[in-house]
């Protein structure tokens, strides 16, 4: 018999590895339920009553509770673990997250997605550009450079949208080019308030990406919905 | 949104830049250009609109302002219709507006007679058609010039549709529409009603004529036969209409705008200007105007310090620079010193906090002044022990060959269900793990010889569901032959729940131990494990790198060699890969054993394509290749 071992799935690997790095720089690994409540999925998040994203054709909906959904992004989780922390905060939670969308090669209706959260009296978006450099340069190797742009996410203001750029290196596609990666900005008065911080001594910034979509870029994935289905052709290439 | 270069240069003396620097400067500064189109002598760029800028960037008007504050260009306020009062002189004796619900808080109306109906002028045509607009007549095109200019939907009724009553005085009623009322819009849809809807009625007869702030009527449109119109300009609440708009899949372009919170202070400039623009190009006269309800607003007055503004930006700005980019806003601002106290215009309802301000002037300014600041090393407050005893079991596990695999969280039946599920075959959350393992074994069963392994054995780490609460669970999913045989699959498991149990060093409670699948609850395992110091640490090896692969079956052939006990194995393989082709994807040395001086080296060699399903014959041609090159390297063929 030839040795068999048996092999991670990737989603794990990124996720070991990205609180590896998170953790030299004092970021907590936090987490929250997936059937969350509507209170911190959406609510407290000052995201408007009337804001689409709440629609059934977006989020789903529990039977017999109206008051809980299947979250659809891991920002509940900065909500929960302000209210169970005091600044200085340093956290990240990569965890599954749900939206009610056909599928596709680039569009599962659960994946995982990666938050995270920095709140202390100074904090700024010159922080948040040297903590995303830091975990980037780490993640892909090499040094890589990060841009912002104007974005808008009701939870942050300033929104912005990152980019970032991997040194160019020979025979790395992915070097030598800004790409697009997440969303991110520093989060809104209300969402303090809403976790019983007071914004006007504290602010922070926080920031929310698709891990599939790191291992689209990282491995060269070219349909995330094999991270879901369990077929060993694609795992065991890991 | 598209919008034109032209329509844009037409609010500036100076020329502007090349359209490419012009998208540049939107996507680093206000909106990201997601594309720039030729279109004959004109450039179009296809703006992603952030939804907090939509209700008054979604215009010519609106980039015009924006691409003034950014380039520093002078806009030109005489061809600004949303600058100055807006008089309409006394109001229209028979024509008359009631509002008889809350979803519409201004409407106004203009009467313009004698007009002809005919095809616009060139100019107007051209720029429509540019940003992918059909030319209809000319009023119907100016009344989307309109829109597309200020942002203000308006809507052209035959004015005739309007039944005078006996006084000769016509009245538009703004209503709730009843429940089962039809309407047949323009473009020729019966729409059925319901109370949440919002109709524009004729006041005398009570028949409804559009479908409010979504489409217009089809029978009370403009017509070649039109001579007068009543021209609208109206305001609409946002959640209402988008609502409406949803129920009858009528997504136009005037529910878009209403729905993201378009100013009613708009409304009146858009109604002058729309009525302006008819009486110019279809040759008719503004009669007079009729409005109801009110479109004043008020803007909050907003204070900010430079202090503030660098503090949240991280950036070094200067009161000389602030004070630059918020008049150019054409902001009220009054400044003390490095404290600004900020109104802003009317149209504009995203400004309401200082940190709105803050993006407004960092992103004028520019993010890229921005420099970042490296982070300290520090140490992790708590340590996340469920993830770092998930990481210990993905060790023992992966370490005896078992691959992790992470599935759907939905099931088809199960206890707690979806509302609003994607399919019936999704409309449970899991409550176990034990289905989707054995079900992804029994799929991989199939796929043994392709993936070089005797026996799937598979776990996943995942969260599962009941009406109580959330779990994280830990299964185990083992399968050697094409079905479960318990014999030889329920050993294969048992050893890994004993290692699994000797690394926790705590017993586990295994739960639906069968079909050679098992699993148990890690939360309620971690207040019995030992207390965690540090993560372990990462060995970070080279990245794979994913290759696409075939799903056309393979096919499987074995070949058993004796050769001399000096010859080692990896050099048969070598020589087995290399005569057995590119279709041969899998080598794997299953059986070895010594007899006489000689070794017997059993393989199992699997074929694949890319391109097709191959036959046996496809896979014995390879064979015969690899037998051939076996008895020249003088290895008998077994």
């Amino acid at each position: 018999m030839s040795k068999s071992t048996g092999h991670r799935h990737p989603l794990s690997i990124m996720i070991a590895e990205i609180n590896s790095i998170f953790a030299e720089i004092g970021f907590t690994f936090a987490e929250g339920p997936e059937r969350e409540k509507i209170l911190y999925n959406f609510d407290s998040l000052n995201v408007p009553a009337d804001h689409p994203s709440r629609d059934m054709q977006d989020t789903f909906y529990l039977e017999g509770d109206d008051t809980l959904v299947m979250r659809t992004h891991t920002s509940p989780v900065q909500v929960r673990h302000m209210l169970t922390h005091t600044p200085p905060i340093r956290m990240i939670c990569p965890g599954k997250v749900f939206r009610n969308e056909a599928t596709d090669a680039t569009h599962e209706a659960q994946f995982f997605q990666l938050e995270g959260l920095m709140v202390d009296k100074d904090v700024s978006l010159a922080h948040m550009k040297g903590v995303l450099e830091y975990f980037f340069s780490r993640f892909f190797g090499g040094e890589v450079q990060v841009r912002f742009r104007p974005s808008f996410f009701p939870f942050v203001e300033p929104g912005v949208e990152v980019d970032m750029m991997i040194a160019p290196v020979e025979g790395n596609k992915l070097s030598g080019r800004w790409i697009e990666v997440m969303g991110a900005g520093m989060v809104h008065p209300n969402v303090l308030r809403a976790a019983n911080i007071d914004p006007e001594i504290y602010q922070g910034f926080a920031f929310g990406m698709g891990i599939d979509r790191l291992g689209v870029l990282r491995y060269g994935i070219d349909d995330i919905r094999l991270m879901y289905n369990g077929d060993l052709r694609f795992v065991n290439q890991f | 949104m598209k919008f034109s270069y032209n329509w844009l240069q037409n609010y500036f003396d100076q020329a502007l830049p090349l359209p490419a620097e012009v998208a540049e400067m939107f996507t680093f500064h206000s909106s990201e250009v997601e594309d720039i189109i030729t279109v004959g002598d004109d450039t179009v760029f296809d703006i992603k609109v952030l939804p907090d800028k939509s209700a008054w960037l979604m215009s010519h008007r609106g980039l015009a302002r924006e691409f003034s504050q950014i380039a520093k260009f002078r806009f030109l306020m005489r061809n600004d219709h949303l600058a100055g009062e807006v008089s309409f002189g006394d109001q229209l004796l028979d024509v008359q507006i009631t509002l008889e619900t809350p979803v519409c808080d201004f409407y106004g109306a203009a009467l313009i007679s004698g007009v002809k109906v005919g095809p616009s002028p060139v100019w107007l045509k051209t720029w429509l058609e540019a940003i992918g607009q059909r030319s209809i007549n000319n009023i119907v095109d100016a009344t989307n010039y309109v829109m597309f200019d200020l942002g203000q939907p308006l809507h052209a009724f035959d004015a005739q549709t309007f039944i005078p009553d006996s006084e000769g005085v016509r009245t538009v009623c703004v209503r709730a529409a009843k429940e089962g009322e039809k309407l047949a819009t323009l473009s020729n849809e019966e729409l059925t009603l319901t109370t949440n809807d919002t109709v524009i009625t004729d006041g005398v007869t009570g028949n409804p004529l559009a479908l409010a702030g979504v489409k217009g009527g089809l029978n009370s449109g403009v017509t070649e036969a039109t001579t007068t119109i009543l021209l609208e300009s109206a305001h609409f609440e946002r959640v209402a209409t988008r609502l409406s708009a949803r129920r009858h899949k009528q997504t136009t372009d005037a529910a878009k705008r209403y729905e993201n919170g378009l100013s009613r202070s708009v409304a009146p400039y858009g109604l002058m200007a729309g009525a302006q623009l008819i009486a110019d190009i279809a040759g008719g006269t503004v009669v007079g105007f009729a409005t109801a309800g009110t479109s004043d607003v008020v803007r909050p007055e907003v204070t900010v310090t430079v202090q503030d503004i660098n503090r949240v930006l991280g950036i070094t700005i200067d009161a000389q620079t602030v004070a630059g980019i918020l008049k150019r806003f054409e902001y009220k601002v009054e400044q003390d010193g490095e404290v600004f106290t900020v109104t802003p215009t009317h149209e504009r309802d995203d400004i309401q906090i200082k940190q709105d301000l803050i993006e407004e002037v960092g992103r004028v300014y520019g993010l890229t002044h921005i420099v970042s600041i490296a982070p300290l090393k520090a140490l992790v407050e708590t340590l996340n022990i469920r993830h770092y005893y998930a990481e210990q079991i993905r060790d023992v596990l992966t370490g005896l060959g078992f691959s992790e695999i992470y599935t759907s969280s939905f099931r088809n039946q199960d206890v707690v269900k979806i509302q609003n599920a994607l399919a019936s075959d999704k409309s449970y959350l899991r409550s176990k793990l034990h289905e989707n393992l054995k079900e992804a074994v029994q799929k991989n069963s199939a796929h043994r010889d392709l993936l070089g392994v005797s026996a799937i054995k598979v776990f996943e780490i995942g969260t599962v569901f009941t009406p109580e609460g959330e779990y994280f669970r830990v299964a185990l999913g083992v399968q050697t032959g094409s079905t479960y045989k318990a014999k030889v699959d329920d050993a294969l498991l048992k050893v890994a729940q004993e290692a699994l149990v000797e690394s926790l060093g705590v017993s586990i409670e295994w739960e639906g131990t069968q079909d050679g699948v098992t699993e148990f609850t890690l939360d309620s395992l971690l207040p019995k494990l030992p207390a965690v110091t540090s993560y372990k640490t990462i060995v970070k090896t080279v990245d794979a790198k994913y290759e696409p692969f075939s799903l056309y079956p393979s096919v499987t052939r074995d070949v058993a060699l004796w050769v001399p006990v000096t010859t080692t194995a990896e050099a048969v393989e070598a020589k087995l890969v290399q005569a057995a082709g590119e279709l041969c994807v899998r080598v794997t040395l299953f059986d070895t054993f010594i007899k006489d001086d000689r070794t017997s080296l059993g393989f199992r060699l699997v074929f694949q394509s890319k391109q097709k399903t191959l036959t046996a014959s496809d896979a014995d041609a390879q064979m015969s290749a690899v037998y051939d090159a076996c008895s020249k390297s003088g290895w008998e063929v077994r």
